[in-house]
């Protein structure tokens, strides 16, 4: 645990660093390298939703002749097939995938292969469909694989629906610690930024490589990044390149969500971890960080049996030892608060991004946290009976969208 | 003389910081020291690089270090009057819950900071 708050720290002090000297350099946009880009968008029962993301693809400013839009329909029951066949109609770049019951409906990294293989684009970025991207961004993501040892490139989303609850502003802050410092700070000290699956790309002949997405994995965008990483290809954070997204907006919803990244994480740390450890193509701080990445999942189920075990120590009357431990437990509770980055790093985060009054809920993610080691005990237990039982997870899990966000746009 | 004055208020600033962490290990305990080490360690190493006089930084450390030794006082004296009154027991809650209490006011104080001493960028599309 205090390796990890080490880990924040130098995060934090890093980012700081770094906007002290580059805040006068002007941002150039003037690469031009303009690859054929396949957008994929894989979406089931998204209807709601997908009219204003398609719309937005209409408004892209990179060449459209460079550009497929690829909507992959899996097995939806609702009207999500015509609002694309709609769009496909009236424009020549946008197609449609539909999957039926058979073929599709299988979660979300089959419906990714399938698209793969209908795709073209030398580079294939990867949208949810109810994110909400900027006009210039797929220049802004391509730019980064100028670089032929750069296998993806992750973007920053931003959350839409901010000011809609309690929720949505805590989920607010969790992404600005995560993405303005964690992912920044990754980037510039050379470790593993991690790649999202979604405002995001990668390079096909990579991908071909590695044997497309494992659909075995819940979170196969963490996969992906490792998988990318230990084949020796470099995976990138362009921060610059900001979407839209749709925050949860209950605890119920953060629950569902949570409980699904921390099960994926914790499947990955077991297919990658040991791979991590002995790879040749890892540098050590890459290995130490990758490591801490993968088990990032893990420590509010160690905090929450720590508490337990202190507790005990208290009522054994072992008093010399709890004095101790107990000043250990708020420096490890508070420095894993949020999306388990600390107290600092999401209070720099927001400093960056001018965000004065998201300030002063910075102690309530201190919630969110409590809630977290729930959700990960409970994500670790089902992985285990899921082991046990020998059940195989191939179906989607995702939030569901209403797409009434739109008045935040 | 400007400068002067500027000089005598850091010094000023940074006496009261040392009185309240002498304070906290003579007067309360050694994990209240503890605490306001790591709450100075963190806050001139991060906020010391946000933007802003050196005056007005030094004053918030040394405002949250007055804080939390009070913060830390007056729960200590609870703690010794609960015990006094509801027994040993009371001392076992108030060790489950130091924790929380104790770091509430570090990452208040923090969030305090930030907000006095941030640029707001992105007040209008605050909701």
């Amino acid at each position: 645990m205090i390796a990890y708050l080490v880990r924040y720290y130098i995060f934090t002090v890093t980012v700081l660093r770094r906007e002290r000297k580059t805040k006068n350099l002007p941002i150039s946009n003037e690469v031009n390298y303009e690859l054929t880009v396949s957008v994929l968008i894989p979406a089931r029962n998204e209807e709601l939703v997908i009219g204003r993301l398609l719309q937005r693809m209409t408004q892209l400013t990179y060449p459209t002749d460079k550009l497929q839009v690829l909507v992959i329909d899996d097995a939806s029951s609702d009207g999500t097939g015509q609002v694309a066949d709609e769009f496909a109609r009236r424009y020549g770049f946008i197609e449609v995938l539909h999957r039926d019951g058979k073929t599709g409906g299988k979660g979300k990294a089959a419906a990714m292969n399938a698209g793969l293989e209908r795709s073209a684009g030398e580079i294939v970025l990867c949208f949810d469909a109810d994110y909400y991207p900027q006009t210039d961004i797929v220049e802004k993501l391509v730019r980064d694989f100028v670089d032929p040892e750069v296998g993806a490139v992750q973007g920053r989303p931003v959350v839409l629906n901010e000011s809609q609850n309690m929720v949505t502003r805590l989920v607010t802050l969790e992404r600005i610690g995560g993405y303005r410092v964690d992912q920044e700070a990754r980037e510039q000290l050379g470790l593993i930024p991690q790649f999202g699956g979604t405002v995001g790309g990668f390079r096909r002949c990579v991908m071909e490589e590695l044997g497309g997405f494992d659909e075995s994995m819940l979170t196969e965008d963490t996969d992906l990044t490792f998988t990318i990483c230990l084949a020796g290809y470099k995976v990138r954070y362009a921060g610059e390149a900001e979407c839209y997204e749709e925050a949860v907006d209950s605890w119920r919803a953060y629950w569902r969500q949570r409980h699904r990244w921390a099960r994926g994480h914790m499947q990955v740390c077991f297919k990658h971890a040991f791979k991590v450890m002995f790879s040749r193509k890892l540098s050590a701080k890459e290995k130490i960080d990758g490591l801490l990445l993968l088990n990032l999942y893990f420590i509010p189920v160690v905090t929450l049996a720590s508490f337990f075990v202190g507790v005990s120590i208290i009522f054994l009357g072992a008093s010399q030892l709890f004095s101790a431990l107990w000043l250990l437990m708020p420096l490890s509770f508070y420095s894993l608060a949020g999306n388990f980055a600390p107290f600092f790093e999401i209070g720099i985060g927001a400093y960056l991004d001018g965000r004065t009054r998201l300030q002063f809920l910075i102690p309530l993610v201190f919630l969110a946290y409590m809630y977290n080691m729930l959700i990960c005990t409970k994500a670790l237990l089902d992985l285990f009976a899921a082991k046990l039982l020998g059940k195989k997870q191939s179906k989607w899990a995702k939030t569901s969208h209403f797409g009434d966000r739109n008045r935040y746009i | 003389m400007q400068f002067k004055n500027n000089r005598l208020i850091t010094i000023l600033f940074a006496e009261a910081i040392v009185l309240c962490l002498i304070a906290a290990f003579r007067l309360i305990n050694l994990e209240t020291t503890v605490t306001l080490l790591i709450f100075n360690m963190l806050f001139t190493t991060v906020i010391f690089q946000l933007k802003g006089s050196v005056n007005r930084k030094l004053g918030l450390l040394s405002m949250g270090n007055i804080i939390g030794l009070f913060w830390s006082y007056i729960f200590c004296s609870l703690s010794a009057a609960g015990a006094s009154v509801f027994g040993e027991g009371f001392n076992v809650v108030y060790a489950i819950f130091y924790p929380f209490v104790n770091f509430m006011w570090v990452v208040s104080f923090w969030s305090l900071s930030l907000a006095l001493l941030a640029p707001a960028k992105n007040a209008d599309t605050e909701g």
